[in-house]
């Protein structure tokens, strides 16, 4: 396994398959498709340069300069990896020799960055621009939260940031915060009403000075009545900290009367909307991000996700599958719009979404999904999954998000591979070539990829198709933008190995696990168990070694040897299984475990279970009630949750209070091990999970744990029955 | 014509002087029908009236020297005018001057105008007092005149014979005799009347019947001829002018003088005998109206005092213009019962101050009837010509020294009502069985009295405690409204100022001055939970306030969208007064400078006016809208549409009166939404351009509000007055979500209401707020016969939420008596109350129809009770003279000043026009008058004038020839006040006054200063005092020849000859020939 991470430090790549099946048929018989996920911001080692100039592409088909071209020194000539295009070297590339390489063709440097010197930025305004959308439809206690969240993350906003707010309920309030002394002024637009954004900037007064025919298309920037406009709503964080929190403290709860039969008249789609518009109009083209805070379902006006009746639920899984949730596809129509919209404008949609009920993240998902937004669902404002959360978009540090916009990704491969499509935060940018697939899948049919928003993590999940016989190589690369620059990054890959010995089996499981979800979310009448239980057999059958219809003869290489357990996880996890889980939660899972690497998509399939004893300072222990013991802490991990899980006796003695007597100093180690190891999984996470302590119950053996699925012994049985049939 | 009344009787010889008493008396029966005339009235003027004093109050006739002596008596009449006569009328056949000499029509005429000694007149003497005026003059000038002229006139044949009934009659003088008697009539309270109790006497009906001047033809050059006539006829010379025509020739003098000479003829005519009479008692035609002679006898047995006078001025000779009737103030304070000897009172003029005491009916400033006998029948009433309607102002203002209007608490059970019309007990519901049951006064039911409200009856059949009981003895008392009167609680005092700042508005400075209005006005709001204040201001968009902020400034909400506006916050919009004062004062101060450069030059008045009402539609209030320009954005935006009219007038559009229509339902509909939550809308249009007030105007109107208008507007002089009207507007007697009905005793049913309100069902008016200053308009109709001899009663009910949150139910009852006798009708005429019910209708009218339809339908009303008058109840009169009853006898003036008026004109803006419109929907009766017929009076020499108590000086009557080059004249018509300066004014009292040393130096805008000296200081209090009667601040305008504000000045000199209508004098020429020739 660890070549894989290897690899995937260097190249931020994982493939399940490190070598390609050589035909189309044998691909097909591979069940787990040719695909790469790959996270573009990975940070680099230390030692990859930064190349300070504009990278050589090929005339033909514009890859780019990589070790794996061909370059005849004597002519100054190079072959395209891809297209076999000769290309001759620009001027600059004259003192080119065999001992006189630029970064771009050291054999190591098959990832490599540049900084683009000469691209124009498309927009003045560089810095980063947060534009808060915040739901008052909400219990004061919880504006409170909301408030002191809000206060500290935007003392953490870099000065130069702009920011902006809108406030909402039953209507949406633009606020001008660039009143200086002035009277404080709110533009409220209707929230029942779609509106457009002609109509927005006339109304918010965008068009005053100057005559609007001067305006074809997108507002130039330089015009600088613009400058003037965009600052009555988007000021450095410097400026208006001031405004907006005083904006802060008067944020009241909505005022319209709530029946007791009813949900508070909430516009989310609209305020969503006209948010979007606000910063096309302001800042076309330049990374922002919409943060959306919201403290309930959206009731009222376009994007409504349930009535305001309290009679009527809000819609839940089987109602969706019945298609019995009226609103839900003409929500998902607006948010579609606006993803396009946003993703046009190169603008991000975070949400935040606090409440005990579903707020409407499933319909939203698309809006986030396209536009690489962060998500974070907790039940209150004041928990700490949210506050933390929160802090963390805008803290610096080793732990930072690396926030990053304005992302475009593009793929070249050779000829006899094409890309199906991927699966992650991104949008399809619609470069149709011979390298797109008849088939697609996720953001498929192109080349091209948007990535409005992206940070370190960020994973994209790309799929392939083969067609001949050929093993050939890929490249990818990846515009971002932080802190301003512009940065292009190319990573360039070639893998040989023999098939099985190429299989990476939590690469495989991460592509099956968004195979899946996408599956579901896009195939009426799919059943995810039954296509996870034949792709694992047809797996099995595949790759196993064993004599026909002899279950016993069964043997797994080790390359494949956890796989079935993999399978057996995901089909279990809140992916697969939405039963217990409303629309929202599951659309929450599969976006974070979409935008996720794949160590960390792992540990969602399939969470980590560590121990920790007196002798053992933490080892992986297995996901079953057999691992709990009276004298053990374990750590359980699901990514979303961190539990702390103290054996029975380990619980006693705490509650004795022995870790505070000096003699005992080995168990306040035992104690504070597992804590601390919860700490550092939490620090890196995004979002961040909370954590649990736990003890087990004082009388051992009290809870049986009853489920209605087959243990991992009988699966594994049945798996091995039907493989070898 | 001959004089009224007085012919017919016939009786009278012809001769008689109108003075004489005997003539008089016989006048007087005929009259007497129908007048028992106010006591005061008869008197008017008479005698003085000739002569120039005509408002003065001669005493009582005989004393009258004038008049008696002169023409009348001795010959007066008939046939052989005699030259002696001539003297008087002298005056005429020489054609001339109208002054003196033709004392005697004047006097006729005068009389009226007189008014003065009514009272005397009244008794004994009165009658013929009475006459005298009328047939004395008249006749005796015809006859007079006549040797001469006469003979040339085209009538002339008249004078010999006096045929009684005269079809054609010329003859008309022998009645003149009454012409005298119809100065008594005066209508209006002569100063005699000054005495309180001028009741004392049997509410003598008024009636009176001035008589006419036959026609006088138009004055000047015109054809001399007279009215009369047939021959004119013939000939009418291209002069246009009408009738007369024909001697057109004669002379161009100028006014004065033109009567001379063409009257002449005309009196010739006069000579018709009233003898004829005679016998004429009894008008044959009348249809019903077999009665009249009888009555009428019956009457004047009965009382002899009343005087009926008919003033019958002859026509023809000339018509002195300053002996025709003319209004004259009482400049003293009467006092007035409502109900005396257990019989109606009818009451004083609408004009004059009076203190009413309640003593069964209520005070006439709640309701008024334009009859005050109820005819029996619809026949009856038709006949008249005359209109039976009611103006109710519920809440009209007490004079300060009246009793206050009791309240009465019945308790959980509520006011004692019938159980089956839902009548309110009152003073006229009748207890019987031993008051176990009374029976209502509405629909003859019989109710059981609640055991807890039972009393005995008094062997008057009265309830022992009626004395105690305010409901059972006043007119009006207010009753607790119990919770079956309540929806909801009562809803607070809501005031919500919407302003508007677009760039027109803040560059103009009415955006300032708004906001420093309302500044100063939230000071007088009352204190107390129960206020609250919201405020907005609008250009293209929709800006709100957030008052309630703890601890930083207000906030500003902008609501953009002003196609499907909302409210932006449900609470904090509207706040309680006493938790923003401090937010309000920063809010309105900053205001102006906030929109200082505010380049919108849009305005969404219609969504802001909806936004707001959004935001109180939970409570209700008031909305106070100040705008500027003409709405054009958002919901109901308008279009300049005045251009495109004027472009279709010259195109000849045939229906350019769409204009003064609202363009389209938008403002409706929002309008009806308005009221059905209880949000009344006042607009104040501060603006210099055209903002189509026909269309906006919908909204006040049908919200109980109103428009108030200042174009243009003027930074400099017009806050003041806009302060002025937005405090009375807040702070004058009023209430909130209002219902109010009418109901009427068996026979009659309301036919209509009319006035600023909304009406969702027919019985019911809803007024989303209701005030002091509003009336309204309440046609009846018959739908039975009432019995004769009873009494028939209206009450005005009026549900309502103070401002200071109590719910009440005001209760007006007034009872008349009914009638069957016409000429009862015609004593007992309300002019006021009358002439404000032609001009709502032709208000009403105006946006409907052709303006000359409108015209000659008020002309026709005008003409159609005249001649219902002069055919069924002065059949004697010779039909060369214009007879008026006494009552009426100004009703012509004021037509002619009506079609005078801004909304009957065509050279007036349309905006103007449709102000005019809106102002008189729901104007009250004493502000009915001025609005048509403004009091004009000289101010240069305010010093030397002798008071005689009054602040105000005498009035003037409005013709130019009043006007002098050296004068400073003031006129004011309840609304705007200008101040004439001519053109040779001596430069030191110009300099007292203004502050100018003449008439060039005068700024376009004004502000009325007080200078340290007597003269400035006596004209402030005269303005003041003004102001105070008519509880507006006045326009002050100041004119001056050769300008347009002198033209404006000028075109309020209704008696005068204009583009837009005849003189005076012809116009009763014009009158008198169409009853002649309806009499054929």
């Amino acid at each position: 396994m660890t070549e894989f991470l290897d690899l995937e430090t260097q190249d931020a790549v994982r493939m399940p398959w490190n070598v390609l099946p050589g035909t189309k048929q044998e691909a097909a018989q591979c069940i787990i498709p040719v695909s790469a996920i790959y996270t573009p911001l990975k940070p680099l080692p230390n030692t990859t340069p930064l190349l300070p100039y504009t990278p050589l592409r090929c005339r033909n088909c514009r890859s780019i300069l990589n070790p794996f071209s061909i370059v005849d020194f004597s002519t100054k000539i190079w072959i395209c990896s891809f297209c076999l295009h000769r290309n001759h070297f620009p001027h600059h590339y004259q003192s080119i020799t065999e001992d006189n390489l630029p970064a771009e063709l050291f054999p190591q440097y098959t990832t490599i960055e540049y900084e683009l010197q000469n691209e124009k930025p498309t927009s003045l305004i560089t810095s980063q621009v947060f534009l808060f959308v915040v739901d008052t439809c909400i219990i004061e206690e919880e504006i409170g939260f909301l408030r002191s969240g809000l206060s500290r993350a935007i003392g953490e906003i870099p000065g130069n940031s702009l920011v902006g707010l809108i406030t909402f309920g039953r209507y949406v309030c633009v606020h001008e915060l660039g009143f200086f002394g002035k009277m404080p002024k709110v533009y409220v637009f209707n929230g029942s009403k779609e509106i457009s954004k002609d109509q927005v900037l006339e109304q918010i007064g965008f068009f005053l000075k100057k005559a609007r025919s001067s305006m074809t298309g997108v507002p130039g920037t330089r015009d600088g009545h613009l400058q003037d406009n965009v600052s009555r709503f988007l000021l450095p964080a410097a400026e208006c900290e001031f405004a907006l929190n005083s904006v802060l403290d008067e944020l009241q709860k909505d005022s319209w009367p709530v029946p007791g039969d009813q949900r508070a008249p909430r516009c989310t789609g609209t305020a969503l909307t006209v948010a979007a518009h606000l910063l096309g109009a302001c800042v076309p083209g330049s990374g922002a991000r919409i943060m959306a805070f919201l403290g309930g379902p959206s009731t009222e006006g376009p994007g409504c996700i349930v009535s305001k009746s309290l009679t009527e639920p809000i819609r839940s899984h089987k109602d969706l599958d019945k298609d019995a949730a009226p609103f839900f596809h003409k929500a998902v129509k607006l948010y579609e719009g606006l993803s396009k919209q946003l993703v046009h404008q190169g603008h991000v949609l975070d949400v935040f979404a606090c409440a005990l009920d579903q707020v409407g993240v499933a319909e939203l998902k698309i809006a986030v999904e396209r536009t690489g937004g962060l998500v974070v669902l907790a039940e209150s404002f004041g928990h700490s999954v949210f506050k933390d959360s929160l802090l963390c978009v805008f803290q610096s540090g080793d732990n930072e998000l690396g926030l990053s916009s304005n992302g475009m990704f593009e793929i070249t491969c050779s000829k006899d591979v094409k890309v199906q499509g991927v699966i992650g935060p991104c949008a399809s940018l619609e470069k149709k070539g011979p390298l797109c697939s008849d088939t697609a899948i996720g953001q498929g049919g192109t080349t091209a990829w948007k990535m409005c928003g992206l940070d370190k993590s960020t994973s994209l999940c790309l799929i392939f198709d083969i067609s001949k016989k050929e093993i050939l190589d890929i490249i990818c690369s990846s515009y971002q933008s932080s802190s301003g620059q512009m940065r292009l990054r190319a990573t360039t890959l070639s893998r040989r190995w023999d098939l099985t010995a190429g299989f990476d089996q939590e690469a495989a499981a991460v592509v099956m696990a968004r195979q899946v979800s996408f599956k579901m979310e896009t195939e009426a009448e799919f059943d995810p168990i039954r296509w996870l239980d034949k792709s694992l057999i047809h797996l099995c059958s595949r790759f196993g070694d064993y004599q026909k219809d002899n279950p016993s003869s069964f043997v797994l290489s080790p390359r494949l040897s956890i796989i079935p357990q993999f399978i057996f996880n995901l089909r279990r996890s809140q992916f697969v299984q939405v039963f217990n889980n409303s629309p929202d939660e599951t659309a929450y899972f599969r976006m974070v475990m979409n935008r996720e690497n794949v160590a960390n998509s792992v540990v969602m399939i399939q969470p980590s279970l560590i121990s920790y004893t007196f002798n053992s300072g933490g080892e992986p222990a297995l996901l079953d009630v057999a691992s709990i013991a009276p004298d053990r802490i374990l750590l359980l991990d699901s990514y979303f949750t961190v539990v702390v899980f103290h054996g029975s006796t380990i619980a006693q003695w705490r509650k004795a209070g022995y870790q505070n007597e000096p003699e005992h100093e080995a168990f306040a180690q035992l104690l504070q091990a597992p804590l601390h190891d919860a700490e550092a999984i939490v620090k890196e996470r995004f979002p961040v999970p909370p954590t649990y302590n736990s003890d087990a119950p004082l009388v051992p053996g009290g809870d049986v744990l009853f489920t209605d699925d087959v243990s991992f012994e009988v699966f594994l049985d049945h798996l091995q029955r039907l493989a070898v049939q | 014509m001959a004089t009224p009344g007085g012919p017919r009787p016939g009786n009278l010889p012809p001769n008689y002087n109108p003075n004489s008493i005997a003539d008089n008396l016989h006048n007087l029966q005929i009259n007497r029908p129908n007048q028992p005339p106010y006591p005061g009235n008869g008197p008017r003027g008479p005698p003085p009236a000739f002569g120039q004093q005509p408002n003065s109050q001669s005493q009582p006739f005989p004393s009258s020297g004038p008049y008696s002596s002169s023409p009348f008596s001795g010959p007066s009449r008939p046939g052989p005018p005699p030259p002696g006569v001539a003297p008087r009328g002298a005056g005429p056949p020489s054609s001339g001057p109208p002054h003196g000499s033709m004392p005697p029509f004047m006097a006729a005429n005068r009389p009226t105008g007189g008014g003065g000694g009514g009272t005397s007149s009244s008794n004994a003497p009165p009658m013929p007092a009475s006459r005298p005026l009328t047939s004395g003059p008249l006749p005796s000038s015809a006859p007079v005149g006549p040797p001469g002229p006469f003979a040339s006139s085209p009538l002339t044949s008249g004078p010999p014979g006096p045929p009684p009934n005269v079809g054609g009659g010329s003859m008309s003088n022998g009645p003149p005799t009454f012409g005298s008697q119809s100065m008594q009539g005066g209508p209006q309270y002569p100063s005699a009347n000054v005495r309180p109790r001028p009741s004392t006497g049997p509410p003598p009906a008024p009636q009176t019947m001035s008589s006419f001047l036959g026609g006088p033809a138009d004055n000047q050059p015109r054809g001399p001829v007279p009215p009369f006539s047939a021959p004119p006829r013939g000939m009418q010379p291209p002069t246009g002018p009408p009738p007369f025509s024909a001697q057109g020739q004669g002379a161009p003098h100028p006014q004065g003088s033109p009567f001379g000479a063409q009257p002449w003829q005309m009196q010739s005519r006069q000579n018709a005998p009233p003898p004829p009479i005679s016998g004429s008692a009894q008008p044959p035609r009348m249809f019903g109206m077999p009665p009249p002679l009888p009555n009428q006898q019956s009457m004047a047995t009965i009382s002899p005092a009343t005087g009926p006078s008919g003033n019958a001025v002859s026509g023809p000779s000339k018509i002195d213009p300053n002996q025709i009737p003319r209004p004259v103030p009482s400049s003293s304070v009467l006092l007035h019962e409502t109900r005396q000897g257990n019989q109606a009172n009818p009451p004083p003029p609408a004009t004059s101050e009076f203190i009413a005491r309640d003593t069964g009916n209520c005070s006439p400033r709640y309701m008024r009837s334009t009859i005050n006998q109820i005819p029996c029948t619809s026949d009856l009433l038709n006949t008249s010509g005359m209109q039976l309607a009611l103006l109710v102002q519920p809440l009209a203002l007490p004079h300060p020294s009246e009793e206050p209007i009791q309240i009465v608490d019945f308790g959980e059970g509520g006011p004692v009502r019938c159980s089956r019309c839902k009548g309110y007990i009152n003073p006229f519901m009748k207890f019987v069985d031993q008051g176990r049951r009374f029976i209502c006064n509405f629909c003859g039911f019989t109710d059981e009295t609640p055991r807890d409200y039972q009393c005995n009856l008094g062997p008057d059949g009265r309830r022992r405690d009626a004395d105690e009981r305010p409901e059972l003895c006043r007119g009006t008392v207010e009753f607790v409204a119990t919770r079956e009167f309540l929806v909801r609680d009562p809803m607070p005092a809501v005031f919500f100022f919407l302003i508007d700042v677009s760039m027109n508005a803040v560059q103009t400075g009415a955006t300032a001055g708004a906001c420093s209005a309302i500044s100063r006005v939230i000071a007088d709001l009352p204190e107390g939970p129960r206020t609250f204040v919201g405020i907005a201001t609008f250009d293209s968009t929709v800006h709100f306030y957030n008052l309630k902020r703890a601890l930083q400034q207000p906030l500003m909400l902008i609501v953009p969208d002003v196609e499907d506006v909302y409210t932006p916050l449900q609470t904090d919009v509207v706040v309680p007064l006493s938790e923003c004062r401090q937010h309000l004062d920063l809010l309105l101060e900053s205001i102006p400078t906030m929109f200082q450069n505010n380049k919108t030059a849009d305005s969404a008045f219609g969504a802001g006016m909806k936004a707001a009402f959004l935001a109180m539609k939970s409570t209700g209030g008031k909305l106070l809208v100040f705008q500027s320009v003409l709405p054009s954005v958002g919901i109901a935006a308008l279009s300049a549409r005045e251009a495109e009219g004027r472009t279709n007038i010259s195109a000849g559009d045939k229906e350019p009166h769409r204009l003064l229509q609202p363009v389209d339902k938008t403002m409706k509909t929002m309008a009806i939404e308005f009221a059905e939550y209880q949000v009344s809308v006042d607009v104040f249009i501060t603006t210099q351009s055209y903002v189509d007030i026909a269309s906006i105007s919908v909204i006040p109107k049908t919200t109980g509000g109103k428009i108030y208008y200042y174009h243009p507007f003027s930074a400099l002089s017009d806050p003041a007055k806009l302060y002025n009207d937005l405090r009375w507007n807040v702070t004058r007697p009023q209430g909130f979500e209002a219902v109010m009905r009418v109901r009427c005793s068996q026979g009659l049913q309301v036919q209509e209401y009319s006035g600023n309100f909304c009406k969702r069902i027919p019985t019911d008016v809803d007024l989303p707020a209701v005030d002091c200053d509003k009336s309204i308009m309440v046609t009846l109709k018959h739908d039975d016969k009432l019995p004769d001899g009873t009494e028939c009663s209206f009450q005005c009910a009026i549900l309502y939420t103070t401002i200071y949150g109590q719910r009440r139910i005001r209760v007006s009852t007034l009872s008349l008596p009914c009638t069957t006798m016409l000429s009862n009708l015609f004593r007992s005429a309300d002019l006021d109350t009358q002439f404000s019910c032609f001009l709502k209708q032709a208000a009403n009218e105006i946006s409907s129809a052709p303006l000359l339809q409108v015209r000659d339908r008020v002309t026709d009303l005008c003409i159609n009770i005249l001649h219902s008058y002069r055919k069924f109840c002065a059949t004697v009169s010779s039909s060369g003279q214009l007879i008026l009853p006494e009552a009426l006898k100004l009703l012509p003036l004021y037509t002619l000043a009506l079609i005078k008026s801004i909304g009957l004109r065509t050279d007036g803006r349309i905006d103007d026009r449709s102000f005019w419109i809106n102002y008189v929907s729901a104007l009250s009766v004493q502000l009915a008058i001025p609005l048509v017929y403004p009091r004009m009076m000289s101010i240069h020499d305010l010093n030397s004038k002798e008071m005689d108590g009054s602040v105000i000086p005498s009035p003037i009557p409005l013709s130019s020839e009043h006007v002098s080059d050296d004068g400073i004249y003031l006129l004011e018509n309840g609304e705007d006040c200008l101040i004439y300066i001519g053109s040779s004014v001596d430069p030191d009292i110009t300099q007292k006054l203004f502050g100018i040393s003449s008439a060039s130096e005068i700024p376009s805008q004004f502000v009325l200063e007080q200078y340290d000296n007597p003269l400035s200081k006596r004209l402030h209090e005269v303005v003041n005092e003004i102001r105070s009667q008519r509880c507006n601040y006045l326009r002050l305008r100041l004119c001056k020849k050769g300008d347009p504000s002198g033209m404006m000045f000028f075109s309020y000199m209704v008696e005068d000859k204009s583009s837009n209508g005849l003189s005076y004098v012809e116009f009763l020429v014009h009158v008198h020939r169409q009853i002649q020739s309806k009499m054929t």
